[in-house]
Formats: C-alpha cells, sequence, structure tokens
C-alpha cells in the first residue's frame, strides 16, 4: 500500500507530466481520492503559474544601449 | 539545369538543418556573425537579452549584477561563437554561458553558504495544514497595483531560494528548459534536477502563501 507521503514526492513529477503512464494513473487516483493530496497538488499547480505569469522581466532602456555600445566596442577590438 | 542546381542547394540546406540543434533563425543569425556582421550581433542580443537579463535579475536580485551578467554572457558569447558548432540550441549554449557568469559572480561576493531544503520538513507541514492561499491572478487581471505587489511578493520568495534550488527553479519554471536541458546547462544529473526543482516549489508555495497572508492582514 503506498502512502500519502509516496505521492508527496512524486506531485511536480506528475504535474511536469514526466511519469509513465502506469505511475500517472496511479497518482491521479489518489488524487481523486485523497483530498488532502488533491489540495497540495492544486496549491503546487498554482503556485507554478503565479510564477510563470508574473516573473518576466524587460531590460531597461538605457541598459539597452549600454549593453550594445559595450558590445560594439568589444568586438570592434576583437574585429582588430 | 539552374532548377537543379536549386533544388540540389534546398535538399543540401535542409540536411545542414537536420544535423543542427539550433533553430534556422538562429543557424542564420549565426552564420552572419562568422561572416563579420554586427547587424547579426545585435539581432542575437534583440532575440535572448530579456531572458538573460531576468534570469540574472532572478538569481541576484540586483538590477547591476543582472546588467554584468547579460553584459559577460554576451560578450563570452561573442568571443566564443566563431567555435560553436551548433550541436546544441543557441539559446541553452547562452543560458550555459549565463549560468557560470552567476556561479562566478556568488563564488566573488562569498555568499552564504548552501543551505539544504529538506522534503521532510514539508511533509510535515503539509500534513498539518494542507491549505495554501495562493492568490490568483486571472480573478482580477486588472488591478495594475496588486500585481506589481504580487510581483514583488514572488520575485522576494524567489531570491529566498538557496542559490542551487534557485537556479533549477529558474530554468525549469520561469524560463521554461526541460528537466534534460536544465541538467545539461548545470551539469547535474536529471534526477537531482528533479529533487531539487520539487522542494524549491514546495518552499515557494509556502512563502508566498505566508507573505500574500501577510500583506492581506496588513490591508
Amino acid at each position: 500500500m503506498k502512502t500519502c507521503k509516496y505521492y508527496f514526492e512524486k506531485i511536480s513529477e506528475y504535474l511536469d507530466g514526466e511519469l509513465d503512464g502506469q505511475a500517472c494513473h496511479e497518482i491521479e487516483a489518489h488524487l481523486k481520492e485523497c483530498p488532502e493530496c488533491g489540495r497540495c497538488a492544486d496549491s503546487l499547480k498554482k503556485t507554478i503559474q503565479l510564477c510563470r505569469e508574473t516573473a518576466k522581466e524587460k531590460v531597461p532602456s538605457e541598459m539597452r544601449v549600454r549593453l550594445k555600445l559595450a558590445l560594439q566596442e568589444c568586438l570592434q577590438k576583437q574585429l582588430g | 539545369m539552374y532548377e537543379d542546381t536549386e533544388t540540389n542547394a534546398t535538399i543540401a540546406e535542409d540536411e545542414i538543418m537536420n544535423t543542427l540543434a539550433t533553430d534556422e533563425t538562429d543557424h542564420l543569425l549565426i552564420t552572419r556573425f562568422k561572416a563579420g556582421s554586427m547587424d547579426a550581433m545585435e539581432k542575437i542580443v534583440e532575440r535572448y537579452e530579456d531572458q538573460i537579463f531576468t534570469f540574472g535579475l532572478k538569481m541576484c536580485g540586483h538590477l547591476q549584477d543582472a546588467e554584468d551578467i547579460v553584459q559577460e554572457t554576451f560578450l563570452n558569447a561573442f568571443k566564443y561563437l566563431n567555435d560553436f558548432r551548433e550541436e546544441t540550441k543557441l539559446r541553452n549554449w547562452l543560458f550555459k554561458i549565463a549560468a557560470r557568469v552567476c556561479f562566478r559572480k556568488r563564488r566573488k561576493k562569498k555568499f552564504e553558504p548552501e543551505r539544504e531544503l529538506s522534503l521532510e520538513s514539508f511533509v510535515l507541514k503539509d500534513g498539518l495544514s494542507s491549505s495554501y492561499d495562493i492568490p490568483d491572478l486571472s480573478n482580477n487581471p486588472s488591478e495594475q497595483l496588486e500585481r506589481n505587489e504580487l510581483k514583488q511578493i514572488i520575485n522576494k520568495s524567489i531570491l529566498s531560494l538557496p542559490p542551487k534550488y534557485r537556479f533549477v527553479f529558474n530554468l525549469r519554471d520561469i524560463e521554461g528548459f526541460s528537466t534534460k536541458e536544465a541538467s545539461e546547462i548545470l551539469g547535474i544529473t536529471a534526477q537531482t534536477v528533479k529533487t531539487r526543482l520539487h522542494r524549491a516549489r514546495l518552499f515557494l508555495r509556502e512563502k508566498i502563501s505566508e507573505q500574500f497572508n501577510e500583506g492581506e492582514a496588513v490591508r
């Protein structure tokens, strides 16, 4: 009999689609039966989505200009 | 005759593309760079600078450090791009360089020693209270202020991850690399990537939930 802890360790692999068919079927059945593990999987999924949606950054425009100049200068030196 | 030559050239080009890991756009830019095109260099920077900047900022938390990481990454990349044989995607190669720059920066600054995140601590906490209050952006996308506050909470939480977990989380969940790609970029096994990613996510769930609730209590 596999315990909640066993499935708890596999939740990320399940969410990433990295479990094989049998293991995936088993964990899905467990998440349906066990409300606590089901909530755990849901909150982990929401955490990943939230981080993905808010984490992207853009290079500030002044930095973009500085970077371009530094790279051009360096490359011109390399090319001699 | 002309048509045959053109067809043969297309087939030859297709065969070359099939043996390369880089996509068509990158292949073209790399070829032009090797022929001395400054414009190709700028296009490569334009394509990847935001991604490397995001990675640098999420790894170190300071604008100046992130700028240094972007600059050093591209300087190194262009120094060695003539020898790049396109056996890996250009994006993966750039992130491998960026990860090395971050490692070096950490060593120079004598950051805090690596901390382990034990799975046991999350299991116990999870057993006691399985309810985590994770905000849902889709409920209220128009509230820019709240979105900015949330972004700060998330950035702070990611920065509080011990570095070796932060590297894996940023590559896998923010940049979207596969387990295999992240393992190649960091030079660790796929199993280590999986283990660290799971613990990083559990840690972040707890941190974000705590900070979100603190913020709600203050309002």
